[in-house]
């Protein structure tokens, strides 16, 4: 009987957490009245995840609500993970926030649902100006604004700048860099215990389709469901020389080809490989975790025979279209855009901002760190590129482009085969 | 005649049991080592199963950062009503399943069966549809049940199974005595079952205690979130990872899941027929 009795407490003891658990009621509402009666509160779903970035945005949100006592603001953070799901269910029961933080290419779905805000007609004109007319693309569907691009991120390349002076190379100075040179560095660098670049395509769709761009690779035609799509030179460009580096040139760590980014970094602060490319926002986990002593720089922004430009995919904030209070919350925004407080988000998250007065402002914060200088360079060539205007982009990535680069980065398929899958797999995701 | 097992039979025996050991605790010991290392250290290509320097921030930034605690305590009361509900429904329905016969018997059967077949992802909106018509959206209580719900059907099917392994020839003496069908139930039937239930009551807890998707998507609350959601905000945008604090993280959410399971796997002892029937 003993058995039993010891079953019988924790049972007991379930039913009490139980009871206690119907008592337990979330705060989230969206647009609720406050207790004052008039005043209103916005809720915020914030993705941020970085402490420092965490505490810039709640410092933000702190001076909004001590200036504004009718509008308050709270802050309902999330993650990124499975965000996406959880949105779709939030619209989908009309529970979703007012001000929601996410992406420009995951938010295209939501925008041809009609569960975005048009913002057009709220934003700052000083703010419009001040981010250019390619970011503004990237966040515009059917002619509506439907978020404020905030920050982004680009690919850099960090190199060893002792690697390079020990193989006689010189370390690029240049406003930009030639793929041919980061070809050359790379078979210069690579020696028996060394490979030149370690390269982290675990996950090879964004940055293919992002450096596409610097070769006029737009792969897409069109907007929402009617798009087409061309894979042809100047699209398998990228692809291609990054097939050659590894295979004929054998100047890519074969294994960084099937590792995250992060996970590269690794052989880079143990000197396994001379370069790697990185998203921009590694220079400050570069700065924080190399090895003492790792004399290392961020390389001038990669240039392809269309200039040195790649995706913009900022991170947005967009209003829920259902929310009684689009104005507040686009006011709210608006504060939220400025200058100081802009360049504050980026610089916490090691991100581009988007507007002119925030990269000014991260400059001066930066004013000690040389990587930023080229950090924010690389930010000059971002543009919304076509695919954030197709509506099932992110399934044609998630299940054909994704595994067809990495068949083709193993060397299972040829380049022909690749144009072939992308272009047939976007026919059938695209009906 | 009873013939002695020869000493390397006992020598291998203890050896694939110290290897089962380390291939199962391996992980556990390495997730450990990797909650004590630096960010620096994480991120080289040093292979160090001790952390070359001893840090403590990790498990600081956590507890700091990402709620934890309260996130924990969240997930404890979920997995504990989610575990003593599904045992106390299961309990009777389980032996209705295992000595009833006839079209009824069937019928659960195939309901248990088809109730497996569907994922979640398919059925979530209706669900979240539903719960907010009665309220209990964004609450730990509608969590539960849909918990209870989700868990039912396997627990209620691993339980029949125990059931049906009891001979009927117990109760049928019970019955002889003149014991009721509850009393039979309760002084027969109930003791013998109690592995079972501590088994289904573990599997009950654990999947509770994993479950990600159902408590991300229901609860929107921060106050609310469950460790499964409160561990994955240690990933960032980018597939940004912050090792170190997620490690510490997951550790700490060990911690209840290993003392609840040291509390139950005392009652998970066999051999409790041995004897009960003559061959």
């Amino acid at each position: 009987m003993k058995r039993i009795r010891g079953i019988g407490a924790v049972a007991f003891a379930g039913v009490a957490v139980l009871a206690l658990s119907g008592c337990q009621q979330g705060s989230t509402s969206s647009g609720s009245d406050g207790a004052e009666g008039d005043a209103v509160t916005l809720q915020f779903q914030s993705l941020s995840d970085q402490p420092a970035t965490q505490a810039a945005v709640k410092s933000i949100v702190d001076e909004w609500n001590a200036e504004n006592e009718d509008v308050q603001v709270e802050i309902v953070q999330a993650g990124w993970d499975g965000t996406f799901d959880k949105l779709i269910t939030q619209f989908s029961g009309g529970t979703a926030p007012d001000i929601i933080h996410y992406e420009a290419s995951s938010i295209v779905s939501f925008a041809a649902d009609g569960y975005l805000a048009d913002l057009s007609d709220y934003i700052d004109p000083d703010l419009k100006s001040d981010i250019s007319e390619g970011i503004w693309d990237s966040v515009t569907q059917d002619g509506q604004i439907i978020a404020y691009p905030s920050t982004l991120q680009s690919y850099m390349v960090f190199a060893n700048a002792d690697l390079l002076e020990a193989a006689g190379v010189e370390i690029p100075s240049g406003e930009t860099m030639t793929w041919e040179e980061l070809q050359e560095i790379a078979k210069a660098t690579t020696t028996d215990s060394t490979y030149g670049l370690g390269w982290g395509l675990a996950s090879p769709t964004a940055a293919m389709m992002s450096l596409s761009l610097g070769f006029d690779g737009g792969f897409f035609d069109g907007e929402g469901t009617d798009a087409s799509i061309q894979v042809e030179d100047s699209e398998l460009a990228v692809p291609e020389r990054i097939h050659e580096m590894a295979y004929t040139d054998k100047s890519i760590e074969p294994t960084s080809l099937t590792q995250s980014g992060s996970d590269v970094l690794a052989s880079f602060y143990g000197g396994k490989v001379a370069m790697t490319v990185q998203g921009s926002f590694q220079a400050t986990n570069i700065a924080n975790d190399a090895p003492e002593g790792l004399n290392w720089v961020a390389l001038p922004p990669l240039e392809g025979s269309a200039g040195a430009v790649q995706a913009a995919n900022p991170q947005t904030y967009s209003v829920n279209v259902d929310s009684e209070y689009v104005e507040e919350s686009a006011d709210f925004l608006n504060f939220l855009m400025n200058g100081d407080n802009l360049a504050s988000i980026a610089y916490a998250d090691a991100l581009i901002p988007s507007s002119g007065a925030a990269r000014d402002g991260v400059e001066t914060l930066a004013a000690d760190d040389p990587a930023w200088t080229q950090v924010l360079a690389s930010g000059e060539g971002l543009e919304g590129p076509p695919f954030l205007k197709v509506e099932k982009y992110t399934e044609w990535k998630d299940t054909i482009a994704t595994p067809a680069y990495q068949q083709y980065l193993a060397d299972k398929i040829t380049s022909d085969e690749l144009a072939a899958r992308l272009s047939d797999g976007w026919n059938d995701v695209a009906g | 005649m009873i013939t002695r097992r020869p000493w390397y039979g006992t020598a291998l025996m203890y050896a694939a049991l110290a290897g089962f050991l380390v291939f199962l605790g391996f992980p556990l010991l390495w997730l450990l080592s990797a909650s004590f290392k630096s960010s620096g250290e994480l991120n080289s290509l040093a292979i160090n199963l001790l952390p070359a320097e001893w840090d403590f921030s990790n498990y600081a930034s956590a507890l700091a950062r990402q709620n934890l605690l309260p996130a924990a305590g969240n997930s404890l009361l979920v997995s504990l009503a989610t575990m003593v509900i599904t045992v106390l429904l299961s309990m009777p329905m389980a032996y209705a399943l295992a000595r009833l016969k006839g079209r009824l018997r069937a019928a659960g059967t195939v309901w248990i069966l088809t109730s497996q077949v569907f994922p979640s992802i398919l059925i979530i909106i209706p669900l979240f549809l539903v719960l907010r018509s009665i309220n209990l959206n964004d609450t730990l209580f509608g969590l539960i049940l849909v918990y209870v719900t989700f868990t039912l059907p396997f627990t209620l099917w691993m339980l029949q199974g125990y059931v049906a392994a009891i001979p009927a020839d117990l109760e049928e003496a019970g019955e002889m005595d003149g014991a009721s069908r509850f009393t039979i139930l309760r002084r027969i039937v109930l003791p013998l079952l109690a592995p079972g239930l501590v088994a289904t009551a573990m599997f009950t807890f654990v999947s509770a205690w994993n479950e990600f998707f159902l408590a991300l998507v229901l609860l929107q609350s921060p106050e609310l979130y469950t460790l499964p959601i409160a561990l994955r905000s240690f990933l960032g945008a980018e597939g940004q990872t912050q090792l170190g604090p997620l490690a510490a993280g997951a550790i700490l959410a060990t911690i209840p899941s290993l003392i609840i399971f040291t509390i139950l796997q005392k009652k998970l002892t066999g051999g409790m027929l041995a004897g009960a029937v003559k061959g």
